[in-house]
């Protein structure tokens, strides 16, 4: 169950045919893939489709809507001293996110080459950098709360705006929590040493291993990219 | 034995069921015989690969049970065979999809010559308006809807004006002449669902629906909400009238106009503040 | 699509060459299977009475767990079911029943059996027993998650019943929850009833996604040497296909179940437009009710497949293992499952078509509806080519498949009626739709659940149940049912609406009072024909015929365990090496007329076996 597959005896067959039979031969299908990691793929995929359904839903209801849709750049605009800049904000929440994506794969990479404290660190890194996106956040939430939108009226135009923007980046911004904790719990087991000695985990029997860096990694990723979709979606249509 | 026995005889009931049946469709009273026919090739070609089935069972069940000793046939699979099974399956679709389709066709594309009614729904009742001389029904907007103006009706819209309001769950309509029905509700989902007529389409509220047909029988019928709406669902009846010409003209003659009912309004008001002032 | 198999024939081919290990130059040896990828896995043995049997982390005992809990919700579906039936068929003798509480009883049954009785057994209960079993390994890969699953379902299920208990009742909006009627006053249970629903559904799924992705990826990636994908048994890849079904499509169910939450709690408008009720806009406005449709149909339909998959896949096995004769076509078979399920998120607005949505989407739905009906029809076909020749057993289980088979056929084809979309005008919303989903998505699977009850009892207690007793309650369970909703699609013809309390004196279906009543008696009949099988399981749990090992002579791997019931772990010290698929029954040249997957190939050297 480690990065390193034992599949010996086991040789890939050439072209698609080969391909096939790779797919359907025994024991696993995608040779050499720690369970957790196939899981987390399998998960992400759903996961897309609810935040495909949200999407979907939030296009449909847009056009839908008889009131006029507000104007993005106008309601996410910032003032920077004195002038309103249309989607500062957003932009540096989208910088610190990708960024954070960044170290992400950097703590991946080190926990390979088993260097515990860069690793560590990247982590953390990451996670701050999760802290920081919830943050700013909660800031514009806080600056269009404060301007009179909410899930049910929106003073800018159609109420759908505010209900689909607080429903969906709220979802969102829940994955983003729920990563920082995880980002945190496994940057205690980095730095305690639970992948090095392959101490097994709290809640399952398997043993510790880097390989679960990895798997945090691609949810992480996929929160990110799953910003770059709202981001498109809310702010620049 | 008895097993094959029992399972025969649940075969043959369904077959003598269907043919002695008292419980069979309405006499249909609109142009929609073509649905009724697509119904009954369906059933035949359906009825048909039922009955083949289970007899092939019955068959296996009578000639294959267990017999201490014999082997059966070791057989993965017969390419040929599922071969023609497929092809042979997929023509009977394909002959059950096309008049499904054709008939659909026609189902969503109205006559030129259809009269536009305005069936309005709510919890739990229909109202109805048909236009006027002009031939076209005035606009409306929920926001509108009150007392003095019951269909909501924008005023602006000089459309509306002699449009013609039947306040009651009576509707009449003129044999022989397509309807085109124009669905709304205010409040939740309905369904303007006359048997005979066999077509039906839900209300759906913030949009209208439509559906055609052409009455092609004189007589009385019930309206039912076929989507359910509440707990007043099942009361939530109606009925149509299907009339000659001449019964029809009398009939739509003695109904309120939109112009009508202000006209009246206006003297009920006036005679209300002529009141007031004394 | 006959590409497909041709080319799948090569992949066959190729698979068994490595297993020979061919390449390597070496003399052949023709039991060599390939060395174990993956070290044996650790698993939690539990000590306590709580670890073992309440919070456990064998796969075997959660199964059964879920499969006790979907059985006890689903009792209380069946009593809902009862107190409608009395309504429709004596209506006002049961004093207490008025239209709102109808409703609700309407509504709670159909979230019940689809969801919390189907779903949850067939997954949950035979997913949870079977999949570890019949693939050779261990456990599920990730037991403890497959625990909290079952207790997410178990909260899922609790938070339904409370919703009886709160004020205005549970939900009485009909199973499809559709909005604008769902959460405004003037339908039962408005208030908490539809929040609790919601908040029910939002668990369920949540509980299944972690289920699921164990019985994913221990199918995927935990089969036990020489298990290929074309050896594993059909209930496998039912189960699978099930839950890959599942994964993509409760996300709608998610989604739609939160927003309307939001619209009732938080007053936004995502599925309601402006409303006038009583003479007063209310403060919503701006939304769609069809969106809601389109989400609910894009879970409804699949959600249709998810129960029938596995049933297709366990009727497949039983009927195999019973007429000892090998399921003709397996190949076919795989691929029909396979082909239903992607084709089952094509279809979804055929629940649509009088719904108001753009009339041109009935063209494409009714299309892609009805060629689903070919993949369908071609599992059918290989059923009853299954039962030609073999040497049918007449035991309980086969009557259960028979029975299978006639109402899954009846309401197959009742579903080529209301798939075409012309047809479906007249008939959609009328009983029709009610006799046809109960044939095929309530009897047809239930048929085979009570077969697998059946057929893997004594796996399950090591006891055989009383083949007596399973006769009745069979026949009377098959000719009730039969007699429930065949006439029932004739109350649809005449055009009988479907949910109404009542149906007072409309002219032309006072013809349907008599077959109302005699519906209603069935039901009754039926109904409380199911405890027979609970008693059934009481008795034989004490006092039935030790089982013995393989009572059946099956050939699968569940039935080849160390020791019957087979214990945490399943396999004592060595995993099981699979040689061949779980069909070889009758293979002339054996001595007997099956051989188990386990058998290497020198050990029946002289029979004429297929490569698999």
């Amino acid at each position: 169950m480690s990065s390193d597959p034992k599949i010996e005896g086991y040789k890939f067959k050439p072209g698609y045919s080969g391909m096939a039979a790779d797919t359907a031969s025994d024991q696993t299908m995608f040779k050499g893939v720690h369970w957790g990691k196939a899981m987390m793929w399998i998960f992400l995929l759903s996961d897309t489709f609810i935040f495909s359904c949200f999407l979907i839903s939030y296009m449909k209801g847009r056009a839908s809507t008889p009131v006029e849709w507000p104007n993005p750049s106008e309601v996410f605009a910032l003032n920077a001293f004195g002038v309103p800049v249309p989607l500062l904000l957003i932009a540096i929440m989208t910088f610190v996110l990708i960024t954070s994506s960044g170290t992400m794969a950097l703590a991946v990479k080190y926990g390979y080459e088993r260097n515990r404290k860069m690793c560590g660190w990247l982590i953390i890194a990451t996670a701050l950098g999760g802290l920081t996106f919830v943050g700013m956040q909660v800031f514009e939430w806080s600056k269009l709360i404060h301007e009179g939108v909410r899930p049910w009226e929106n003073p800018f135009g159609a109420a759908q705006f505010g209900s689909f923007f607080f429903m969906i980046t709220g979802f969102h911004g829940t994955h983003v929590s729920i990563g920082v904790i995880f980002l945190f719990i496994y940057a205690y087991k980095t730095f305690a040493g639970h992948y090095d000695e392959g101490k097994r985990g709290w809640f399952t029997t398997m043993k510790g291993d880097y390989v679960e860096i990895e798997i945090l990694g691609l949810y992480w990723h996929f929160v990110d990219l799953v910003w770059v979709f709202i981001f498109a979606f809310f702010y620049l249509w | 034995m008895h097993v094959g026995f029992i399972f025969l005889a649940v075969i043959v009931g369904s077959i003598l069921f269907h043919i002695f049946t008292p419980w069979y469709w309405t006499d249909i009273a609109s142009n929609w015989g073509a649905m009724d026919d697509t119904i009954t090739l369906t059933f035949w070609v359906g009825g048909g690969v039922f009955v083949a089935v289970c007899l092939f069972m019955v068959y296996c069940v009578f000639k294959f049970s267990y017999k201490e000793g014999r082997k059966a046939e070791y057989k993965p699979e017969d390419k040929k065979l599922e071969k023609i099974l497929t092809w042979a399956t997929t023509l009977g679709v394909a002959a059950l999809l096309a008049p499904g389709l054709i008939v659909w066709n026609q189902y969503i594309n109205v006559p030129k010559n259809a009269i536009s009614i305005d069936v309005m729904a709510w919890q739990w009742g229909w109202q109805y308006r048909l236009p006027g001389e002009d031939g076209k029904l005035g606009s409306t907007k929920v926001e509108n809807i009150n007392d003095n103006n019951p269909f909501g009706i924008i005023l602006e819209d000089t459309n509306g004006r002699d449009d013609v309001l039947i306040q009651s769950d009576v509707l009449h309509l003129k044999n022989n002449r397509p309807v085109k029905i124009l669905l709304r509700s205010v409040d939740v989902l309905h369904n303007w669902y006359v048997p005979q007529f066999r077509a039906k389409m839900d209300a759906v509220p913030g949009t209208i629906t439509y559906y055609w047909f052409e009455p092609n029988k004189i007589g009385e019928y019930e309206v039912l909400c076929a989507e359910y709406c509440g707990v007043g669902h099942y009361a939530m009846r109606g009925r149509v009238f299907v009339k000659s010409d001449e019964d029809y003209k009398n009939w739509i003659n003695e109904q309120e106009t939109f112009s009508d009912l202000i006209a009246r309004q206006k003297i009920i008001e006036f005679s209300e503040t002529k009141l007031a002032k004394k | 699509m006959s590409e497909d198999f041709n080319e799948n024939k090569t992949i066959q081919a190729q698979s068994s060459e490595t297993i020979s290990g061919g390449e390597t130059g070496v003399a052949p040896d023709i039991d060599y299977v390939r060395p174990a990828e993956l070290s044996d896995q650790d698993l939690y043995h539990g000590h306590t009475f709580i670890t073992k049997w309440v919070f456990c982390q064998d796969a075997k005992v959660i199964g059964v767990q879920y499969f006790l809990l979907a059985t006890f919700t689903g009792i209380i579906g069946l009593i809902l079911s009862w107190l409608m039936r009395l309504q429709l068929g004596f209506p006002g003798a049961a004093g207490f029943m008025t239209a709102e509480h109808y409703y609700q009883f309407v509504t709670m049954h159909g979230m019940i059996m689809v969801v919390y009785f189907l779903t949850a057994l067939f997954l949950g209960g035979f997913g949870n027993y079977l999949i570890p079993l019949m693939t050779g390994a261990r456990d599920m890969v990730f037991p403890y998650v497959n625990m909290v699953s079952f207790w997410m379902f178990f909260v899922a299920v609790g938070v339904l019943l409370a919703s009886f208990f709160v004020p205005g009742g549970p939900t009485g909006s009909g199973w499809t929850l559709y909005p604008p009627q769902a959460i405004l006053e003037g339908t039962p249970g408005s208030g908490m009833g539809i929040i609790l629903m919601c908040v029910s559904l939002i668990l369920f799924v949540a509980g299944f996604t972690m289920g699921g992705l164990n019985y994913l990826i221990t199918i995927l990636q935990a089969r036990t040497r020489g298990m290929t994908l074309m050896r594993m048994p059909l209930t496998v890849w039912g189960i699978f296909t099930a839950t890959v079904l599942a994964m993509l499509a409760f996300p709608a169910l998610l989604v739609s179940a939160l927003m309307m939450t939001l619209d009732k709690v938080l007053a936004t408008s995502f599925f309601m437009p402006t409303i006038l009720k009583a003479g007063e806009v209310l403060e919503y406005g701006g939304g769609t009710p069809i969106l809601f449709q389109h989400l609910f149909w894009f879970f409804g339909h699949p959600e249709v497949y998810i129960v029938a998959l596995p049933a297709f896949g366990i009727v497949s096995d039983l009927i195999s293992v019973h007429s000892r004769k090998n399921i003709f076509g397996y190949r076919m078979m795989v691929w029909a499952i396979v082909v239903i399920g992607a084709l089952s998120f094509f279809v979804w607005a055929h629940h649509m078509y009088v719904s108001g949505m753009h009339p041109w989407f009935g063209f494409f739905f009714a299309t892609t509806t009805l060629i689903i009906a070919v993949p369908t029809a071609m599992k059918v076909y290989n059923w009853i080519l299954t039962l030609w020749r073999g040497n049918i057993r007449m035991n309980t289980v086969m009557l259960w498949c028979l029975g299978f088979i006639v109402t899954f056929v009846n309401g197959g084809i009742t579903g080529i009626f209301l798939g075409n979309v012309t047809v479906d005008v007249p008939l959609s919303d009328t009983y029709f739709v009610v006799a046809h989903f109960h044939m095929v998505m309530g009897i047809a699977p239930l048929m085979v659940i009570m077969g697998a009850v059946y057929h893997w009892f004594p796996l399950v207690a090591g006891r055989m149940l009383s083949e007596k007793l399973g006769k009745w309650h069979f026949w009377i369970t098959f000719l009730g049912a039969y007699s429930i909703y065949f006439p029932m699609h004739y109350l649809g013809f005449i055009g009988v609406p479907r949910r109404y309390f009542e149906m007072y004196d409309s002219p032309y279906i006072t013809s349907a009072v008599g077959m109302n009543e005699f519906i209603s008696t069935a039901a009754f009949i039926v109904g409380a024909a199911q405890f027979i099988l609970i008693y059934n399981i009481v008795v034989s749990l004490k006092m039935g015929k030790p089982a013995g090992k393989n009572p059946w002579q099956a050939n699968s791997l569940e039935w080849l365990t160390p020791s019957v019931p087979p214990e945490h772990g399943n396999w004592g010290d060595k995993l099981p090496v699979v040689y061949r698929w779980p069909y070889d029954f009758s293979v002339p040249g054996a001595k007997e007329d099956f051989i188990p997957q386990t058998t290497p190939p020198s050990e029946v050297v002289e029979t004429e076996v297929e490569k698999t």
